[in-house]
């Protein structure tokens, strides 16, 4: 598998440069028409796959070996070839028909391979929530695809494109809604998220990195198709939709993860965050365009892009980290963790670079991405819309307190796991990753560290792919810009620090200082929800905990035999939007019972009353 | 020429710091009538603590070490954003304001990482409340900025400079005023002064940037004071820069650097004096009624970025 995708790696980075168009047409084998070709958009996603999937597959070849029996093994080397070639297949699939078939074998083999890890009735319960979430996301693509057949009289993506431009006001509003609903509902935004913190942690942590690295990325593409490629933007407001949609993602991931101790519903959590920073870079690019600022939409768009390359990148070394925690330690509860920087090194320091990355510190990737976006904000001051003129500027202070956030957590995910003391018995005696696992992390961790120090050479190809996308006449100044000073900010800063490691002194080990007293145990320490804590209670509000204090004997509040307290999160969207909505499906379905009453005499009624109905609309129709 | 003065001007700003700190602590002295300590004592301390060994935590791994370092280069490297004589930094045009907040964060999150380290009670708290405040100011912090960068239409520390200093006293717009509002609000939270901080007290009950640096001695510590240091010196660079920057030398021909200097001081001495005056006058806020303080300012800056859409019609 390793080899396949370095080969594809290959022959997609060298199309990508050439913008050669290849095509495969098994159109022959199917009533419809079911062909792959690769424009350069479907080339950035490709070559995305492939990055990361080659060092998760490497990683996989070690972590495999050490949890699962062999009948296992072959299930999952199977499973998770199909799985990465089915997201090759949608993103080269130029046809709805081959994009919907391999969609849905992406769907389906990533559940397949949740199952590996076992199927108890909880993890059948948050699978089957997946389950049911990725089908009603692929029900509205189906649907946004079959909206277009009556214009476009074909599901091939050029007929496609040619009928988007001609599309009635109406149905570009009913197209644009399915494909944000159903691509929404797969990357995970907020509201339509809840899968994602089920589906994530119960996978096997290279599942993990490539359901959170990859697959959310696969309905990027998709909305990027739709919106920018088909709809080619459209008014502000689907603009003003997606950058509120963004917003709130992006804020409430956030907080929502920092709130987490287990650390793959956090990483989960984060890439809510993450995918809301990408709706953000989308949403600007789409009221840029619907002002006629092109540029500004190219640098906006070519921002989101490099985000969900990097994002790709981050989070599946992330991942890949806590696997290789969880390898050692068999727990990723932060509160069970700590000091894992002494005990494995090499895993720390690469769980660092995917830290520094995902928070957006300079000289790693994520800052460049979220630099564009950042900046292309700023350009909204420069329409002439007065809305978009106010709105635009003020979204920078959202994005600085996502920033804000995100730093404040990972903080507390370095800090409690890998720093400090360890904090429990599993964490005292963890040993470093094995070799396979380490060079798939170290892969990852240059990738974040090569586009962070010389993003250069990746912003022309992504810049350029964003100004076809949009149409602006120019590249961005702005991405000149950025590409020039990063590099000599990096050599100032090597320089410094070589001059200032002149005044360290050598150091002699002491006890941590403990007031006085003796007897400092790791206990002591401040924990993941101590430190979140300043934090929580500021936005209490956005958590609603449920808290429950039992003091005994309730007669004697002072001087209690036993108090016990404990304190629940759950999250508002269970109970004031999905079971609102869960109990009308219900009770719409038990009014549709009265239809079936068991009576063959009724049933032929309704064959009758159908034909007739038939015939009269036939015969009006006519 | 350029390149000359930009050195010149991280140097002044990197050398002088302790000086600036050591004149606010004196300041507040004469202003509580106390005698205070001389302007120097801040380059006798750090000098003290450098020629100490460095104690480390049994627990501590590389981060420890690392985190003093990093801090003190990134606060290095940030000084390279003000122009201070004249109209020019190394890193002033070519580099925007962006890059400037994630400089500061890079720094300020590694020194949350050695708090943690540490392995005991007091760098976890100091982290966590850390992580509150900074998180907190970033929004003002680039609000402000924004206002100022959409009014000049550059995002570039020299560009907004320019502006301003095409500009008088007089001709400058209410954005700047909320926006200088917003931003000394934050400079306030960022260097760890009164009300949101107590640079001075070691009382676990309010302590923030000293219980995160509670494990650290020797050069390890020089290095983080030293970098406290930077960052006020910075903070009022930038500040000067933005709001009142009237004064620089547009030549380089000695008088002109000369008498800008002698401008930059004293309006860096004014800042001063309001700095020992707020920290004098003011109490600490309790821990969490500084995300008001800083809500706050993020309405102001949110008011100066409204502004900017409003002053151009």
């Amino acid at each position: 598998m390793a080899v396949a995708t370095l080969a594809g790696c290959g022959a997609s980075g060298h199309s990508l440069l050439n913008s050669e168009v290849r095509k495969l047409n098994p159109s022959l084998l199917t009533p419809f028409p079911f062909t792959f070709s690769l424009d350069p958009l479907g080339l950035f996603f490709l070559i995305l796959i492939c990055t990361v999937s080659l060092p998760v597959a490497l990683f996989s070849v070690s972590y495999v070996k050490r949890h699962y029996s062999a009948a296992r093994q072959k299930w999952l080397w199977a499973l998770l070839f199909l799985f990465v070639t089915s997201m090759a297949g949608v993103v080269a699939a130029s046809s709805g028909f081959a994009f919907l078939v391999c969609w849905e074998i992406m769907s389906l083999a990533s559940a397949g391979l949740i199952l590996i890890e076992g199927s108890s009735g909880d993890r059948r319960h948050n699978l089957f929530i997946y389950l049911l979430m990725t089908h009603a996301a692929t029900a509205a693509v189906i649907a946004a695809f079959l909206v277009f057949l009556p214009h476009s009289h074909s599901l091939d993506f050029a007929a496609i494109r040619a009928a988007g431009a001609t599309l009635p006001p109406g149905v570009r509003i009913a197209l644009f809604l399915l494909a944000f609903a159903g691509f929404g509902t797969k990357a995970g935004i907020i509201p339509l998220h809840l899968w994602l913190p089920r589906a994530h942690p119960i996978a096997p942590s290279p599942v993990s990195a490539l359901m959170s690295g990859v697959m959310l990325k696969i309905a990027v593409y998709g909305f990027v198709r739709f919106a920018f490629d088909f709809l080619v933007g459209g008014p502000a407001w689907f603009g003003y939709l997606v950058l509120v949609a963004g917003a709130v993602s992006g804020l409430l991931g956030v907080l929502y993860a920092i709130a987490e101790h287990d650390l793959k519903r956090l990483l989960a959590y984060h890439s809510v965050e993450n995918i809301g920073i990408i709706y953000l870079g989308l949403g600007a690019s789409l009221v840029f365009m619907a002002h006629g600022a092109r540029v500004w939409a190219a640098l906006a768009l070519a921002g989101a892009l490099l985000h969900t390359l990097n994002h790709a990148l981050f989070k599946s070394l992330l991942f890949l980290g806590t696997g290789a925690i969880a390898d050692s330690t068999h727990t990723v509860d932060l509160e069970k963790l700590g000091g894992l920087q002494r005990r494995m090194p090499v895993t720390g320091a690469v769980f660092l670079i995917g830290c520094c990355s995902i928070i957006g510190l300079p000289l790693f990737n994520g800052f460049i991405s979220e630099w564009m976006i950042f900046r292309s904000f700023l350009g909204g001051s420069t329409l002439t819309n007065s809305i978009a003129q106010t709105l635009l500027p003020l979204i920078v202070g959202v994005l600085a307190l996502i920033g804000g956030l995100a730093a404040a957590c990972f903080v507390k995910v370095f800090g409690v796991a890998f720093l400090g003391r360890p904090r429990s018995q599993e964490a005292e005696h963890a040993s470093e990753a094995p070799l396979a696992m380490r060079a798939g992390m170290m892969l990852l961790a240059a990738g974040c560290m090569v586009i962070g120090i010389w993003p250069g050479a990746f912003l022309r190809p992504i810049v350029s792919l964003a100004q076809s996308l949009v149409g602006a006449p120019a590249a961005p100044p702005e991405t000149l810009l950025i590409a020039r000073v990063i590099p000599w900010v990096a050599a100032a800063f090597l320089a410094l620090l070589a001059v200032v490691s002149v005044l360290k002194r050598a150091k002699r080990q002491t006890p941590t200082w403990a007031c006085g007293l003796p007897g400092l145990t790791s206990r002591m320490q401040y924990t993941s929800t101590s430190f979140s804590k300043p934090i929580r209670f500021v936005f209490g509000r956005v958590y609603k905990a449920d808290r429950k204090l039992e003091v005994l004997p309730e007669d004697q509040p002072y001087f209690p035999a036993s108090i016990s307290y404990h304190s629940v999160r759950t999250t508002s969207y269970e109970r004031f939007l999905y079971r609102p909505f869960v109990d009308g499906v219900v009770a719409a379905a038990n009014q549709l019972r009265r239809l079936q009453t068991g009576n063959i005499q009724v049933y032929l009624l309704y064959i009758v009353m159908t034909l007739v109905s038939l015939l009269l609309y036939l015969r009006l129709a006519g | 020429m350029t390149i000359a003065l930009g050195v010149l001007q991280v140097v002044l700003l990197v050398i002088g710091a302790p000086l600036l700190r050591g004149i606010v602590g004196r300041l507040k002295a004469v202003l509580q009538r106390r005698r205070g300590a001389p302007i120097w004592r801040p380059y006798a301390d750090i000098w003290k603590l450098l020629h100490k060994e460095d104690l480390v935590p049994p627990s501590a791994s590389g981060i420890f070490g690392l985190a003093p370092l990093l801090l003190l280069v990134t606060s290095i490297l940030a000084t390279a954003f003000v122009p201070l004589l004249a109209n020019s930094a190394l890193l002033g045009s070519t580099g925007d304001f962006i890059l400037l907040v994630y400089l500061l964060a890079f720094g300020r999150f590694f020194l949350a990482l050695g708090g943690m380290d540490g392995g005991s009670a007091f760098g976890g708290m100091g982290a966590s409340r850390e992580a509150l405040v900074s998180s907190l100011a970033e929004v003002p912090l680039v609000l402000g900025l924004v206002a100022v960068a959409i009014q000049a239409s550059n995002a570039s520390v020299v560009g907004m400079t320019e502006w301003a200093l095409e500009r008088n006293f007089f001709n400058i717009s209410a954005v700047h005023l909320l926006a200088f509002l917003a931003l000394g609000i934050v400079a306030l939270a960022e260097t760890g002064r009164m009300p949101v901080d107590n640079p001075a007290t070691h009382l676990e009950l309010t302590m923030i940037h000293e219980g995160m640096v509670l494990e650290y001695s020797g050069p390890n510590l020089a290095l983080i004071e030293w970098a406290g240091a930077i960052k006020l010196s910075f903070m009022a660079g930038l500040l000067i820069a933005l709001f009142a920057p009237w004064g620089m030398a547009t030549t380089f021909s000695p008088a002109a650097l000369g008498l800008a200097a002698v401008a930059m001081l004293a309006k860096t001495f004014a800042l001063a004096v309001a700095l020992a005056v707020i920290e004098s006058g003011i109490a600490k806020l309790r821990m969490y009624a500084v995300p008001d303080f800083l809500g706050v300012a993020a309405a102001f800056g949110t008011l100066a970025v409204i502004f900017t859409a409003l002053m151009k019609r």
